[in-house]
């Protein structure tokens, strides 16, 4: 009796153990998938990078809902899955090669623009330059390539600008109805708004300096490279010697630790300190829009009291771009017909149109109508990103570039720009050309 | 990759049947009697314990070993080729062009050097402060024991606040106010390692503190009075007796603090970012292995630090057992 106690405990407790292993969820999914489902539908397989209860996961569930209905008749069926980047763009990361690993990949996948090259190379997202018709292909404000052939379709754009204070520009009376997107403030008057801010006694700039943990300051400051003629990588992505500690690089770079130098802007600028009055002007994207709009009534109570410069211009202008972009995956599914429609339709006008109100930012394809007012911040964001819009560097080793990027911003304030960016380009080559090698 | 899972599981099998016949011959050398229900109950007992070992624990190393010799890259988890000694070769030159690697591992030797003593000394510090009779220490010990089970995730952030280089830092503020300019200490190249070390032994060293607690039980009073008689002070009983009785308990210690040192990763990710002055090995293999996508060569990483780490633990025993 006792033996046999003790041996449907053990059963029980492997049990247990086996069913707790076997319940582990994957984020939330529609229903169950399959490429056929027991209706007889062609199910196409397509994976968000957000919570599906957010208002981006609303607006994607709201197009593949529409989707469905118009496909029915055709059998086509669109099965989504949200899985939100809770720790990061790694972590979406890892879902996806989990999931190539174990030939599960959905047929269409979001990404983040500057992934492509490395997505592209590696086999994880498909040509789709003979699947997209060149009139829509043209209709894009900018495409996701590599290597000359097509390999994604943005969701929407971004564009990033410096925020400024009407009040505090006001008391220093400083004037910037001249500085158009057209027409772009140059670096030297950049710095004369910075040296008359300084002299109300506010911090003149918020550079974001501080934000080298993650993408952000690669984002918003990779600009400031091009502007000054500077460039990161060769054209193939794989040589940053020569290139990313060149003099007109280096220019760039100095620009930036130039106003650290002269007390326009510091690393330790508090968070929430341009919201508070204290900082003239805030360098960032388009989705501090709303929350100039609806979170800080005391300082900004309406768009009277702040307005939106571009990049200033150095030797060449130069803005960010850059977002979230659909791709096909190669997942061996040979018959790419149906996924073709579903891509297709996520990026249609009206899908565009869709996603963009729920997100605030910019419209991935020119033929969006839009009423953004003349002036207003959407239109200068609108409009630098056509006419001055830069993409980050497209390269396989994507990653280690940012981090160098980040390294350079991070150790510039205490060596000099030269020193920084001679060892970082040793180190980044030294990283690209192990990507070479394999 | 199923395959290769289902060959480990075969293998490790064949190893436990190999056992039981070493037993059951044993048994029959022995003339007695081998009773399999016996093994299948305790086997039956032990598998949850078995199972999830073989998963999280005796798979991965067998992965990461056999990924040290090969060119996986992340994204092409299906286009694996094996590359002999090529990682290694590679770990070396980054070593010798003075790297990322080379930083890491001059940093995580800077944190080892200074948190083993430190940890070990305010642990021993506290036990022996904490230990004395008398009334209210039970909140020290409280206090002491706190930062340990708060996650070092939020210590850091914590920490973070401290050390903020703006005016309202805490420790800024302070300075301040004895007329002291605002400093970026974890920007500083030469210091900011080393308030990671005073963090990192402020967070972990109440557990070592509990640990050296249940060692002082254990050293009989007896002692203390015989040596009080002959005239020992305060500090020679803490040379001649204390010590020598947690001898054991001290070995237990430093092989733990030196090999949790040796992995120190969440700091430095949290309160500086992937930066040349604060990067250490466990991040550097972490950065390697996830943002890189460098699955081999980061496991030839982990590979090389396993066994310095293994053989420094083994050197330590056997040093410190010596007199045992």
């Amino acid at each position: 009796m006792k033996k046999f106690l003790k041996a449907m405990m053990a059963i029980g407790l492997s049990s247990m153990l086996m069913f707790g292993v076997g319940c582990g969820g994957d984020g939330t999914t529609d229903e169950a998938t399959g490429e056929v489902d027991a209706s007889g539908n062609t199910v196409i397989k397509i994976m968000f990078h957000v919570d599906a209860q957010s208002a981006e996961g609303k607006a994607y569930k709201q197009r593949i809902d529409a989707f469905n209905a118009a496909y029915k008749d055709q059998k086509i069926k669109a099965s989504a899955s949200y899985i939100a980047r809770t720790a990061g763009a790694a972590d979406y990361e890892q879902k996806l090669v989990g999931m190539q690993n174990e030939g599960s990949l959905p047929d269409i996948i979001t990404f983040d623009a500057p992934n492509c090259a490395s997505y592209a190379n590696s086999g994880l997202i498909y040509d789709i330059s003979d699947l997209v018709p060149q009139d829509v292909q043209d209709d894009f404000l900018s495409l996701n390539k590599y290597d000359g052939k097509l390999y994604g379709l943005p969701i929407q754009e971004s564009s990033a600008g410096f925020f400024y204070n009407k009040n505090l520009f006001a008391q220093a009376g400083i004037n910037v109805s001249g500085y158009t997107v057209e027409n772009p403030w140059t670096f030297a008057q950049f710095k004369d708004v910075c040296a008359k801010l300084k002299a109300i006694n506010v911090t003149p700039v918020d550079m974001r300096l501080d934000a080298t943990k993650d993408e952000t300051a690669t984002y918003l400051l990779y600009p400031f490279i091009y502007a000054a003629g500077g460039e990161f990588l060769s054209e193939d992505g794989y040589t940053a010697k020569g290139y990313f500690d060149s003099a007109a690089t280096q220019n760039g770079f100095q620009f930036l630790k130039d106003l650290v130098s002269s007390g326009y802007t510091s690393y330790a600028i508090g968070a929430t300190d341009f919201f508070d009055g204290k900082v003239g002007m805030y360098l960032s994207s388009g989705w501090t829009i709303p929350d100039l709009d609806n979170k800080y009534p005391q300082k900004f109570p309406n768009r009277d009291s702040w307005g939106l410069l571009p990049y200033p211009k150095g030797a060449a202008a130069a803005s960010a771009t850059g977002s979230w972009s659909f791709a096909i995956t190669d997942n061996h599914h040979e018959d790419k017909t149906a996924i073709k429609e579903l891509l297709l339709w996520m990026t249609t006008v009206e899908s565009s149109q869709t996603i963009t109100n729920a997100t605030g930012m910019i419209p991935a394809r020119k033929s969006v109508e839009n009423n953004y007012a003349a002036g207003s911040p959407e239109s200068v964001l609108l409009t630098q990103l056509a006419l001055t819009g830069r993409e980050r560097p497209v390269t396989v080793g994507y990653p280690q570039f940012s981090t160098t990027f980040r390294n350079v911003i991070y150790e510039m304030k205490d060596k000099s720009v030269a020193t920084v960016l001679s060892g970082k380009a040793t180190n980044l080559q030294s990283e690209l050309d192990k990507l070479k090698r394999n | 990759m199923l395959t290769s899972t289902i060959a480990i599981f075969v293998v490790l099998c064949l190893i436990f049947f190999a056992f039981v016949l070493k037993d059951v011959l044993l048994a029959k050398r022995r003339h007695k009697k081998y009773r399999l229900s016996t093994c299948a109950s305790a086997l039956l007992m032990g598998s949850p314990a078995i199972v999830l070992g073989f998963l999280f624990v005796l798979l991965p190393i067998v992965y990461s070993l056999a990924y040290a010799f090969t060119d996986f890259y992340l994204l092409r988890p299906n286009n694996i080729k094996f590359n002999s000694f090529e990682n290694f070769k590679l770990m070396f030159e980054e070593i010798g062009q003075k790297g990322d690697l080379f930083n890491a591992i001059k940093n995580t030797f800077t944190f080892v050097i200074g948190v083993v003593p430190l940890q070990i000394g305010l642990a021993l510090a506290l036990a022996i402060f904490v230990n004395r009779q008398k009334r209210g220490v039970g909140i020290f010990k409280v206090c002491y024991f706190a930062p340990v089970v708060i996650s070092l995730t939020v210590t850091s952030y914590l920490w973070l606040e401290i050390l903020s280089p703006a005016e309202t830092g805490i420790l800024n503020m302070i300075l301040g106010w004895f007329g002291a300019a605002p400093k970026d200490f974890l920007r500083d190249p030469d210091g900011a390692m080393w308030w990671i070390v005073l963090l990192s032994a402020w967070q972990g060293c109440g557990y070592q503190m509990l640990i050296f607690l249940s060692g002082l039980t254990n050293v009989r009073k007896e002692l203390y009075e015989a040596a009080s008689l002959d005239g020992a002070n305060a500090w020679q009983q803490f040379i001649h007796v204390t010590c020598p009785g947690l001898r054991s308990t001290f070995v237990y210690v430093v092989v733990t603090v030196f090999i949790g040192a040796c992995r120190v990763m969440t700091q430095p990710m949290l309160m500086t970012g992937y930066q040349s002055h604060t990067v250490t090995l466990s991040y550097y293999m972490y950065v390697q292995g996830y943002n890189y996508r460098w699955v081999g060569y980061s496991s030839a990483v982990a590979l090389m630090m396993t066994i310095v780490i293994g053989t420094i633990t083994y050197l330590q025993r056997r040093f410190l057992r010596e007199k045992d």
